[in-house]
């Protein structure tokens, strides 16, 4: 199977890409009807967060009506107690929420994936040394720390993005140590070894294949507890207030005193909190389909 | 699977104890501004000067803020180890009083949520897995799929939407009536368990879905080994055998997740919490955060990361109990 060529010399080749794309189209054949509902509707809050100038009139930070207009003509879904419209804040909101979600997953999963990679191959104190870390890591109470240690950053959407990595890198790496070490010792990696393979070459030719997918599910997961926790710090006020994530309309309109005893929760909490719970669950879907796709185990008994 | 086991155990929660205490002494020293500039505003670089520049001096030093780093942090363990976790700046409590206040709600809320989803969710796990093959099942599996995945906090505003301010069947805020007289003690259970019933229902709405899959699908695997096909060939009856034999086998993974689902309720409690104004700890871990209080910060951290510990540690105990294969 080796012997046919001699790809250990040649660049990176790219015909490995083009496999994935024809791949992908296969999968989504699979999805069930959720999960490619799911999947229109990811893509539908990404061509919003794309477009969200095009989309929306107003700029989300401009006065640009009275306060607390209810959904009309001039502002689809009404303004917010500053005169600000809360439909474009609802657009910018979403790349808000998809840039520090989809930074967050890359960075943790990709990064955490490579190290776990590492540890698994090399053993020895590299390897106990970061499954320490992962494991003390895991065992602290996320949430807690994760407000006071952006509390104490300072609220930036790097910060934010900084801190969400900090948290979310150990899972990964647990997965990816594992699986390197559940596929190192295999007869075939052996095999390539005898065969004069050089590390890179058996990493990127049968432990990369073997873990991309699982890093894939990982990096929705991530995605999706990004953008939740995102959404959790903001509606502590613990957001960049210079920003208008969904969360922080969340902790605007909730901080409005007596909003319940009005009905401008109406207009204001609900497309937040719709939008939200929606990307939230398309996330979700998606992550449970592709597991199941990916996984030959829960496929044959029909998805238990 | 021995006692050696158990040492790597309580070892690696010394160390995780150790992160934690380091982390909560160093982290708030770090935060910008200090207690007694910032007072009264949210907003950064607009400190609030509310006493003279002698007067800031005599506090820092009060609250012994000009001692080295190092040897405020050997007092910190000392006093850690008394039991003493400091003075509250903003409640001006010790640390263990305003603890104490507040605890007790959130472990009102947060145990009636374990328990209660844990208790339904085997109970209509096992319903679930016995009628595993019908259409019924796939569509509750989804709908539940569908509420575990919304988190905590925003199921909590749906939820304060439609009961409170829609239907106003539950109070809005709080965890009792304020200025309440109440006539008899079953008056007083009743105006609590008021307050309290959509927090825990959102909680454990939050967990349900978990400990349903895990029963149902452990209760599945269970279900194809040898001994339950001897226990209904013995023609025992087919309810001992789901609650004797299938059962009692898939429980082990549900203890197991119990514990580590009491941890994460805790973390999810401080945004509920916030979402109903319920008086526990996570409502004053976020006053204490706004307003700088290092002290009050330390001390809830630690109770959490203690309390999560102890869960871990007696899950362990029960599964030893439970599961007579893992002996000392």
């Amino acid at each position: 199977m080796h012997s046919e060529s001699l790809p250990i010399n040649r660049p990176f080749d790219i015909s490995f890409l083009q496999n994935y794309i024809d791949r992908s189209k296969y999968i989504f054949t699979l999805f069930s009807i959720e999960g490619k509902i799911a999947l229109c509707g990811v893509i539908l809050i990404f061509m919003v967060a794309l477009f969200a100038p095009v989309l929306s009139v107003y700029l989300p930070d401009k006065i640009t009506g009275s306060s607390l207009e209810p959904p009309g003509p001039t502002h689809l879904l009404g303004t917010d107690e500053l005169g600000m419209d809360i439909w474009s804040q609802i657009c910018y909101g979403a790349r808000m929420s998809l840039v520090i979600g989809l930074s967050v997953a890359c960075i943790a999963g990709l990064g955490g994936g490579a190290l776990g990679i590492l540890a698994g191959y090399l053993g020895g104190p590299t390897d106990q040394l970061l499954m320490r870390t992962v494991d003390v890591l895991m065992a602290l109470p996320s949430f807690p720390l994760l407000i006071v240690i952006s509390a104490f950053m300072g609220p930036s959407i790097l910060n934010v993005i900084c801190v969400l990595v900090l948290f979310s890198w150990a899972k990964p790496a647990r997965v990816a140590r594992s699986q390197t070490l559940a596929i190192r010792d295999n007869t075939y990696i052996i095999a390539a070894k005898n065969f004069g393979g050089t590390p890179v070459y058996i990493l990127r030719r049968h432990i990369l294949p073997e873990m991309l997918p699982i890093l894939f599910v990982l990096i929705i997961s991530i995605t999706s507890y990004a953008i939740v926790a995102e959404t959790g710090l903001a509606f502590l006020g613990l957001g960049d207030p210079t920003s208008k994530s969904w969360g922080m309309m969340l902790y605007y309109a909730t901080s409005f005193k007596a909003i319940y005893f009005t009905s401008f929760w109406q207009w204001w909490l609900i497309p937040p909190l719709v939008a939200l719970v929606f990307l939230v669950l398309s996330l979700a879907f998606i992550g449970r389909d592709l597991e199941q796709v990916l996984d030959p185990r829960l496929r044959k008994n029909g998805g238990v | 699977m021995n006692g050696n086991d158990r040492n790597t155990l309580i070892y690696r929660f010394v160390i995780t104890l150790l992160v934690i205490l380091a982390i909560n002494f160093f982290l708030p020293r770090m935060m910008p501004g200090d207690p007694f500039s910032t007072l009264s505003s949210d907003i950064e670089g607009e400190d609030v000067i509310i006493m003279t520049e002698e007067q800031r001096q005599y506090f820092i030093h009060y609250y012994g803020m000009d001692l080295p780093l190092h040897e405020q942090f050997f007092l910190y363990l000392a006093n850690m180890a008394k039991g003493d976790f400091g003075q509250s700046i903003y409640y001006k409590l010790p640390v263990t009083r305003v603890i104490l206040l507040h605890l007790p709600w959130t472990i009102l809320i947060v145990l009636s949520a374990t328990a209660m989803s844990t208790i339904i969710g085997i109970i209509i796990g096992t319903i679930s897995a016995r009628n595993r093959k019908k259409g019924s099942d796939r569509f509750m599996m989804a709908g539940l799929i569908a509420f575990a995945e919304i988190p905590s906090f925003l199921l909590g505003i749906i939820l304060l939407l439609i009961f409170s301010v829609q239907f106003r069947l539950f109070p809005l805020a709080g965890a009792i009536t304020p200025f309440a007289h109440y006539t008899s003690l079953l008056d007083q259970v009743w105006d609590i368990a008021h307050h309290a019933f959509l927090p825990i229902i959102t909680l454990s709405l939050a967990q349900l879905t978990g400990v349903y899959l895990l029963t149902r699908n452990t209760l599945i695997t269970v279900s194809t080994k040898d001994y339950i096909r001897t226990a209904v060939a013995k023609g025992i009856g087919e309810k001992t055998v789901w609650t004797r034999h299938a059962l009692r086998n898939a429980l082990l993974p549900v203890v197991t997740r119990t514990g580590f689902m009491i941890g994460l309720m805790m973390g999810g409690a401080v945004l509920v919490e916030t979402v109903f104004s319920y008086p526990g700890i996570g409502l004053t871990l976020r006053s204490a955060v706004v307003n700088r209080d290092y002290a009050l910060i330390q001390g809830i951290l630690l109770i959490v990361a203690v309390a999560i510990l102890l869960c871990n540690l007696v899950v362990d105990r029960v599964y030893r109990q439970l599961d007579p294969r893992v002996t000392e």
